[in-house]
């Protein structure tokens, strides 16, 4: 296929406007989704999500700007951009009268190359098995998202884009989805894109997180993960008997703010190590070191200012 | 691009797969049988099998339109109400093709179901009635014709009718996006609109001519081209023809236009 020879990022968001009446509800949205990442898209109920999601996928047409999946436009280039896509678009909405697997065979009939091999893995890989040739409409909350994971990666798309995942999904299933989105990224090299607002989730599975409101772009951040946690500098809480010692003794090495029951430091996970050390020599009690790195959650509702939905 | 014939087998294999498309096809059989052994209990000899399938034809026939208007004024609007339209549009396929896909199949069901009344009206009136030769065909039908061919000819005309009217509901459908709306809109039209279209004909008015419930029933024109109907005099098939052109294309530009415009916010 000639996409083996396009470099750069997989998928391009420029300038994305979305006016509908007088309302912006995308506002000049300017994103590049690199390759091999799991990509979060964080934001308050009503802040445009699933929009900006349908105008990727070409369901909702464009204002303004452009989208490009691997150089393909989908304004322009509609069946090119969109070969390289699977998705979920809010809830996953099947044909209920049919069974799950002629569900799949429908969505299989429409790109090439995929075989009965293919459905079967798919349908193993989310666990359908024993109830893939049941009719969808006795299929549960969960079990319907899984067969939307399922048509979403049937054909090997480059870029997965999934609204809101784990709706439905019991926690082993929240589980395993994860595990496999961070597979398919490493492994596989494609492009993961999920939204949510469950933020703590997002912590989890995302190496990058856009948070977007009132249709606007506010930041985007990466996200450390366990292997990279030892270099990085966090927020520490050493509890001990005396804080005012604990904050004298410490001063010229590590400056420590007081906190209720103890010092707080900024410092990497060696120097953790070094303090403890210090102020046990020092004739300190310490009681207990605790992390206290604000999660993503907090972040966000600070910077979203925890508002209600506008 | 692959085979556009699997968008059709998939719009064919969502017909198929549903009860209410074998309910349907059901409800054409039992009634042919039923009308027929009826008229063979209360009927003294006679009776002949030309008649019953001309008559059984000129009924059913409405419900053939009737049921595949139905499923047609469903076809879109359905996706859009149930959401799966979504999925289905973000394939690598133009709206275009997915809209094409549908419209064939919704073809293939009118004929699918034309073909077994034929059949069905034809061997069960024979079975209990007999073969009428000739004669008695001429005396039927008013015309020198093969029955079997005078009843094809007519089916066509029907057929003719029959697409227009398919056409304005899939248009409905993709419209209105709510299947309720468009069935019943359809169906409103259907019945109600030789009626009124009936009574506007009474009036003296130029553009009378060109409502298109006038010229749906082609089978008016079957005994010369002279229409015999509600129609009014002056009328041919070549004016009710022309009409039906103009109207089946706007239909259809305006489907093909809308879907192809629209956003999907279902
Ligand atoms: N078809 C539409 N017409 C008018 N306004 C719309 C339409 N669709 C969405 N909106 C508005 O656009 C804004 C963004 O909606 P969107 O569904 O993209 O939010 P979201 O981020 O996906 O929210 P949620 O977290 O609740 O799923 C909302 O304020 C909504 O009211
Ligand atoms: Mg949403």
């Amino acid at each position: 296929m000639e996409l083996q020879t396009y470099s750069g990022p997989i998928v391009q968001l420029k300038n994305v406007t979305k006016v509908i009446g007088k309302r912006t509800i995308i506002d000049q949205l300017t994103l590049d989704l690199p390759e091999a990442e799991v990509f979060g898209f964080l934001g308050p109920n009503g802040s445009g999500k699933t929009t900006t999601i349908r105008m990727m996928v070409g369901l909702m047409a464009l204002t303004n700007g452009d989208v490009i999946i691997r150089g393909h436009s989908i304004r322009t280039e509609f069946e090119k951009a969109i070969r390289h896509v699977g998705a979920i678009v809010e809830n996953p909405e099947m044909y209920k009268y049919l069974t799950g697997y002629q569900n799949l065979l429908h969505y299989s009939r429409m790109v090439p190359g995929i075989t009965s091999q293919r459905i079967d893995e798919v349908v193993e890989l989310v666990g359908l098995t024993s109830r893939i040739n049941d009719k969808v409409k006795t299929y549960s909350l969960g079990m319907r998202q899984r067969l939307g994971v399922a048509q979403a990666i049937m054909h090997k798309p480059s870029l997965l884009i999934l609204d809101e995942p784990t709706n439905g999904l019991d926690p082993a299933g929240i589980r395993e989805l994860r595990d496999y989105l961070r597979k398919l990224a490493k492994e596989d090299g494609i492009t993961v894109f999920v939204s949510s607002h469950l933020l703590s989730e997002m912590e989890l599975m995302c190496d990058r997180v856009a948070i977007i409101q009132s249709g606007k772009l506010i930041d985007v951040r990466s996200i450390r993960h366990e292997g990279e946690a030892a270099a990085a500098v966090s927020n520490v809480l050493f509890e001990v008997d005396k804080p005012d010692e604990a904050l004298r003794l410490m001063a010229s090495s590590y400056p420590g703010v007081p906190a209720q029951n103890g010092v707080t430091f900024m410092v990497d996970r060696d120097t953790i190590a070094a303090i403890n050390t210090e102020l046990v020599n020092a004739g300190l009690k310490v009681y207990g070191i605790r992390i206290l790195n604000k999660s993503l959650e907090d972040q966000f509702l600070e910077m979203t200012g925890g508002e209600n939905i506008v | 691009m692959f085979d556009f014939l699997l968008l059709v087998r998939n719009e064919n294999m969502k017909l198929y797969r549903r009860v209410r498309t074998w309910i349907m096809l059901g409800m054409i059989t039992l009634l042919v049988l039923a009308i027929s052994i009826i008229a063979k209990i209360v009927s003294d000899g006679d009776v002949d099998n030309w008649s019953m399938m001309s008559i059984e034809t000129m009924v059913l026939f409405q419900l053939v339109t009737i049921f595949t208007v139905v499923v047609s004024a469903d076809s879109v609007a359905g996706e859009f109400s149930t959401g799966t339209i979504k999925l289905l549009l973000i394939r690598p396929w133009s709206r275009s093709k997915i809209l094409l896909s549908k419209y064939i199949s919704l073809l293939m069901f009118a004929l699918v179901q034309a073909a077994l009344l034929y059949v069905l009206t034809f061997v069960v009136n024979m079975l209990l009635f007999g073969y009428g030769g000739s004669i008695v065909a001429q005396e039927t039908f008013n015309s020198n014709m093969n029955p079997l061919g005078y009843m094809l000819v007519y089916y066509f005309y029907q057929f003719l009718g029959l697409i227009i009217i398919v056409t304005m509901a899939f248009m409905l459908s993709t419209v209105f996006r709510s299947s309720g709306l468009a069935i019943g809109l359809s169906i409103f039209l259907l019945l109600g609109g030789s009626t009124i279209a009936g009574m506007l004909s009474m009036l003296d008015y130029a553009w009378v001519d060109y409502i298109l419930f006038l010229h749906l029933n082609l089978t008016q024109y079957m005994g010369g081209s002279e229409s015999s109907g509600m129609t009014g005099e002056g009328m041919t098939l070549g004016f009710s023809l022309s009409v039906l052109a103009v109207y089946y294309v706007v239909f259809i530009a305006l489907t093909w236009l809308i879907f192809n415009k629209r956003d999907v916010a279902a």
